[in-house]
């Protein structure tokens, strides 16, 4: 039913106030809509169009006309060429990927094995599963300081269980390696219980009958779990997966606390190299414009990714 | 008790406990403990004099209320203001059919895809140019339009009957009070949902303080929190009395909407 039907219906006819009426129901949706729009626009996608223009620039975060360096001068493509010989650049997205790829298959394991021991319906383990759940709602900046702390030379907690075992104390955010570690487990602690939820969700849609045939069969465990199990959660697998991937390669506030991007620049990843560039070096704007660029490329193609996969699952 | 069935899974439950539970209790534990105390080594398990004197010196020195109070103001407004306009929006996508609907839906949900950490500079002389900097209006307005949330609320008023609509058409209801006094109180359940990540979305927002705000007198509790680390000294007592006082309110939240907050993840609020 249209608007202009309704209007008809209604007892006010064609007086002046109904024509009033009319003209503000047509727009009313329009109306309702604007504030989200416009901040919308004002907030993501405005200064989405803006930072891939500036990217085209050489140029100042604030354009001073007292310095000519901040003036915008247009370079083309030349930022992107230059990305790949901008050693911090090379080198933060190399680390990037590289923790993409290490912290997701351990967060997926984790929050898989998670998921298949509090699956089953029992007060016990409700409380389990919410006690696991709590890092979901503290920001990434606190798990960063509650590992930080965990993780402190001498006086954590880390340390002190493997002294207990006769292990001397291990310098966790002072080397490049074992820093890095330090925020693969404080980033897969912070997200395993929300992606545990999501596999919970998934396994209790699995039909029990099929593990009842199964078992009547006399299957293995190990089988039913691999023949059963897996197959059938397939799609919230790669629901966590793809989610994963997007949000690891944006990690920053968890180092912020952890790290400070420290031990040298060992944990600094592309979103703090994008500060950096853009906040801290002068007149590089469009160079950490060009950096954004490549950041969302590869955040919106995965993000169609999880679209389709979304749309396959139904 | 299906826990005592295998041995293997008691020992699992065992692990998931300690790597769970141990990380916030030890940082609550050594935040109770005088500062000699929390740098003792060994140890001490449990603190052997508990006392609240970092949190009094967290409250009274560092300014610790003020930042409190403008992350409450904020997380408060902004929660509110982001519900109204995801309600607004969401009811307009659910039950109008107008010239570009689909259009402005798709243009909506795009911004998903466009996360604050790529768009940090633009954003930042955005928010210049419109004198948001420096201001908690900047941190209760920049962040209140969300996709998630037009959606969550979209999907859910789509489920209210159209007759209930067009009854009060008929009665010639104006359209204002159609949304206050027919769409709002049936879409309850999800506006609560809603207002409850909003508050711990906006609670634990760091990106936008960190971009909007430099002066001390207007640090949230999240800008005072990475403030207080140095790159090579940290003021650890300090650091851990505000970090729990941090955590307090979320805490409180998930106890009382633990059920909404994890089944609502579920209903497609995502991580917004």
């Amino acid at each position: 039913m249209s608007m202009g039907d309704r209007t008809q219906i209604s007892e006010t006819g064609r007086s002046a106030a109904g024509l009033l009426r009319l003209a503000g129901r047509t727009s009313w949706p329009y109306l309702l809509l604007l504030p989200t729009v416009a901040l919308l626009f004002a907030f993501t996608l405005y200064p989405l169009l803006q930072g891939l223009w500036m990217s085209l620039f050489r140029r100042g975060l604030v354009v001073v006309p007292q310095v000519p360096e901040s003036i915008p001068v247009f370079v083309g493509f030349d930022n992107y060429l230059k990305l790949f010989a901008d050693k911090d650049f090379v080198l933060s997205l190399v680390r990037t990927v590289l923790f993409v790829v290490v912290a997701v298959p351990v967060q997926l394991a984790a929050s898989l094995g998670l998921a298949l021991l509090l699956a089953p319906q029992t007060r016990f383990n409700a409380v389990m599963r919410t006690i696991v759940f709590f890092p979901s709602m503290i920001s990434g900046l606190i798990i960063g300081v509650i590992w930080a702390w965990l993780f402190a030379r001498n006086s954590g907690l880390v340390n002190y269980g493997l002294s207990l075992l006769g292990i001397p104390a291990v310098p966790w955010l002072e080397q490049d390696q074992l820093a890095q570690a330090a925020v693969v487990v404080a980033w897969v602690w912070g997200g395993a219980g929300f992606n545990m939820m999501i596999l919970i969700a998934g396994l209790t849609a699995i039909p029990k009958d099929l593990y009842e045939a199964a078992a009547i069969d006399g299957t293995s465990r190990w089988r039913r779990f691999t023949r059963i199990t897996l197959p059938l959660l397939e799609p919230s697998v790669v629901v966590v997966v793809v989610l994963g991937v997007i949000g690891a390669f944006q990690v920053y506030e968890i180092v912020v606390s952890l790290t400070t991007g420290g031990p040298g620049r060992a944990t600094v990843f592309l979103v703090q190299n994008i500060y950096d560039t853009a906040f801290r070096k002068p007149n590089q704007a469009g160079l950490a414009a060009a950096q954004s660029g490549v950041l969302f490329v590869i955040l919106m193609v995965l993000t169609i990714l999880q679209l389709r996969v979304a749309r396959r699952r139904g | 008790m299906t826990l005592l069935r295998s041995p293997g899974r008691l020992v699992a439950m065992v692990a998931v406990l300690i790597l769970f539970v141990l990380p916030p209790l030890w940082l609550l534990l050594s935040a109770l403990k005088p500062q000699a105390e929390i740098f003792q080594w060994p140890p001490s398990l449990w603190p052997e004099h508990i006392t609240l004197e970092n949190f009094q010196k967290t409250v009274s020195r560092a300014n610790f209320g003020r930042y409190f109070l403008n992350s409450a103001i904020v997380s408060v407004s902004s929660a509110l203001l982001s519900v109204a306009m995801s309600v607004a929006a969401g009811y307009a996508l659910a039950k109008f059919r107008f010239k570009g609907d689909t259009i402005i839906f798709l243009l909506i949900m795009s911004a998903v895809m466009v996360p604050l950490q790529i768009v940090l500079i633009p954003v930042f002389l955005v928010l210049r140019d419109l004198g948001l900097l420096n201001t908690l209006w900047g941190l209760i307005i920049a962040p209140a339009a969300t996709p998630s949330g037009v959606f969550l609320m979209r999907q859910y008023i789509v489920g209210i009957p159209d007759s209930l609509l067009e009854a009060a058409r008929i009665d010639g209801t104006p359209e204002w009070r159609i949304l206050l006094r027919i769409i709002v109180p049936l879409a309850l359940p999800a506006i609560g949902t809603l207002l409850a990540f909003n508050l711990v979305w906006r609670w634990n927002d760091y990106l936008w303080p960190f971009l909007i705000i430099n002066q001390q007198e207007q640090w949230t509790v999240q800008l005072a929190i990475a403030n207080s680390i140095g790159r090579f000294s940290i003021n650890w007592p300090r650091l851990l009395s505000m970090t729990v006082l941090s955590v307090l309110p979320m805490l409180v939240i998930f106890i009382a909407l633990q059920k909404t907050l994890m089944n609502g993840l579920m209903a497609g609020a995502s991580k917004e």
